[in-house]
């Protein structure tokens, strides 16, 4: 029983061959983008929550605070926000956001005022200094790992070539950071930052200092940095996309399984005669079957899983993107590829247990 | 009781708007034991009453009683029923699995018909002995010659003891030497399991080791 299903997989190498890997490219699919988004967030807030700052202050109507550009707000706030009561820290941070150096993704610039962001967020220059003139930038420990890049190196910020003037610990908001002014040279908007990140002298009244805040500048925005939206939702379209994987996966996994097993029945008519010659029921047939996709598709998963390891160590490796698997997500690909399975091969399963017998013991 | 009876059996195939008679009226009444062969023209029938007897076709009308259980007025769902517990098959092309060795083909039988591995292991043997396969068993059947794969088939019908085997040309495809072998072991079969057969054959020899004749002659019996 068991050895005749054996006997079938390893009778059509090729047709085996096809179909594991379409179910390991489903697996692949799933397991690969989920695992970009997930490094990617993970990656983001971690380095957000690496600025130190529990209240996000930024103009009226900005939404999306964390990845916004342009710079639109009064750096003057920042002195009147420092001098609220419970503020220890306010710093006035200006975003840019340029294509990702391997041509995926994006990478993020910030513009600091150095001394109160390091006394925020608690950043120190690990090697060389700190940005003296307007083409010279500090950057972050992975950053200069992953660029190749030392103290006296040139890297590239709005298609420019820029100076590293130092190396700085531990990951904080963007990985290459210029001195605000600079950035609000380059950008043409003197005294204007993206937000002030403001530090409290107790985070256990944030909310106080929060409504302070709000009650000294009425009408701008001000935001506990825990009340953000989660990451997840923040990055527009990224649950359509992770569905659109999903779909698209078990249609790719589901197709490649019913087109094998269709041909398989074709060619094993006869054999399917006989098992009914022998007094094999349908669900016997429809069992056989079955269970012979779904062997197929639990190599495909294997098969899958390791190539998508194989394929994240290829992207940390080669690029500054982040891959984190997720066992949530190894299991709904697991299991969409033995829906693929189950489910690709019932048509073909169901139409070989309805063959004629006769029909089917004569065909050649 | 005979083991096998027919009654009035007709069976019409629909060709387009033909309707072919390759039955017309067949009446056979086979006891427990015998050693039935039936002979006949091509086309006049015999493989058709084959395959009703052993439920793989529905005839038009008329009764076909197996062992107690009338095939004709049963489901399609049921007549498999009947035939994984009362019926044995031995074709002209021998029609094993290419992909499974000798073993794996009559396991293959056992584990459909139900009882794998258990308490007829003794059977196994003595049929085995009896078809001279002992040796054979790790063979896949393109490893083996024409009369040891009819060999093997014989082998996987007898298996789970049928009430009948039923063999459609079960020496066409054989040279005589391979042919007289296959039909010694049927007769041995027969005496020494009282295994009761039902062999079509083209072969005046063939037909001339079963114990009793049959003739067909336009789907009709016309001697007996
Ligand atoms: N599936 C079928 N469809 C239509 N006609 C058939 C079919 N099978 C057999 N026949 C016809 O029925 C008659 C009996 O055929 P068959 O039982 O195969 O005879 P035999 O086995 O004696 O050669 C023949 O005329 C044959 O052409
Ligand atoms: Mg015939």
């Amino acid at each position: 029983m068991d050895s005749l299903i054996l006997a079938n997989i390893r009778q059509r190498p090729t047709r085996t061959l096809v179909s594991v890997i379409g179910v390991a490219l489903g697996v692949v699919l799933i397991l690969v983008n989920t695992g970009l988004v997930r490094g990617m967030l993970n990656d983001r807030s971690r380095r957000e929550r690496g600025v130190g700052a529990e209240i996000i202050f930024s103009r009226p109507g900005a939404n999306d605070i964390l990845s916004a550009s342009g710079l639109t707000l009064d750096i003057r706030y920042a002195e009147r926000i420092a001098k609220i009561q419970g503020v220890q820290v306010a710093s006035p941070i200006g975003k840019y956001l340029q294509k990702g150096n391997a041509g995926l993704g994006f990478e993020l610039v910030d513009g600091i005022d150095y001394p109160s962001y390091s006394a925020m967020s608690g950043i120190k220059i690990v090697d060389g200094g700190v940005f003296q003139a307007d083409n010279e930038v500090i950057i972050d420990a992975f950053k200069a790992r992953k660029s190749n890049a030392k103290v006296g190196s040139e890297i590239e910020v709005f298609g420019k070539k820029l100076k590293v003037a130092g190396i700085y610990s531990p990951e904080s908001g963007a990985r290459v950071k210029m001195s605000l002014s600079a950035l609000q040279n380059y950008m043409g908007s003197p005294n204007k930052c993206s937000w002030i990140a403001v530090k409290c002298e107790d985070p256990a009244k944030q909310e106080e200092v929060q409504k302070r805040i709000n009650a000294e500048l009425p009408g701008n925005t001000v935001q506990l940095m825990r009340d953000l939206p989660s990451f997840e939702r923040a990055i527009p379209g990224i649950d359509g996309f992770i569905k659109t994987i999903l779909v698209l996966s078990t249609i790719v996994s589901s197709l490649v399984i019913l087109l094998a097993m269709y041909t398989t029945i074709t060619e094993r008519t006869r054999e399917i005669g006989i098992l009914k010659s022998l007094g094999a029921s349908k669900r016997f047939i429809i069992g056989v079957i079955e269970r012979e996709a779904i062997t197929i598709s639990l190599i495909g998963v294997g098969v899958g899983l390791v190539a998508a390891l194989i394929i994240g160590w290829g992207i940390r490796t080669a690029t500054t993107l982040q891959v984190e698997f997720q066992w949530t997500w190894i299991l709904v690909a697991a299991l969409i590829g033995l829906a693929a399975g189950v489910g690709g091969s019932f048509y073909p399963a169901v139409r070989a247990a309805n063959q004629d017998a006769v029909k089917a013991l004569s065909y050649e | 009781m005979p083991i096998l009876q027919t009654e009035n059996l007709v069976m019409t195939y629909h060709v387009g708007k033909v309707d072919v008679q390759a039955l017309r009226g067949v009446n056979l009444s086979v006891e427990k034991g015998e050693f039935v062969s039936i002979m006949g023209h091509s086309g006049s029938g015999k493989s058709t009453l084959l395959h009703i007897l052993g439920g793989l076709l529905k005839p038009t009308s008329g009764k076909v009683i197996v062992d107690g259980e009338d095939l004709a007025a049963v489901g399609d769902a049921q007549r498999t029923d009947i035939r994984r517990r009362k019926i044995g098959f031995v074709f002209q092309r021998f029609n094993l699995f290419p992909t499974l060795t000798a073993e794996g083909n009559l396991k293959l039988a056992e584990h459909i018909h139900g009882k794998e591995g258990n308490g007829n292991a003794e059977l196994r043997r003595e049929v085995l002995q009896l078809l001279k396969l002992e040796n054979k068993m790790k063979h896949k059947p393109l490893e083996l010659s024409g009369g040891e794969q009819q060999r093997v088939a014989i082998a996987r019908a007898v298996i789970n003891r049928p009430a009948i085997i039923l063999a459609d040309e079960p020496t066409g495809n054989l040279d005589s030497e391979n042919s007289d072998i296959v039909l010694k072991m049927l007769v041995q079969l027969n005496r020494d399991l009282g295994q009761t057969i039902v062999m079509i054959t083209h072969n005046p020899e063939a037909a001339g080791i079963a114990r009793r004749k049959i003739l067909m002659r336009d789907g009709q019996i016309v001697s007996n």
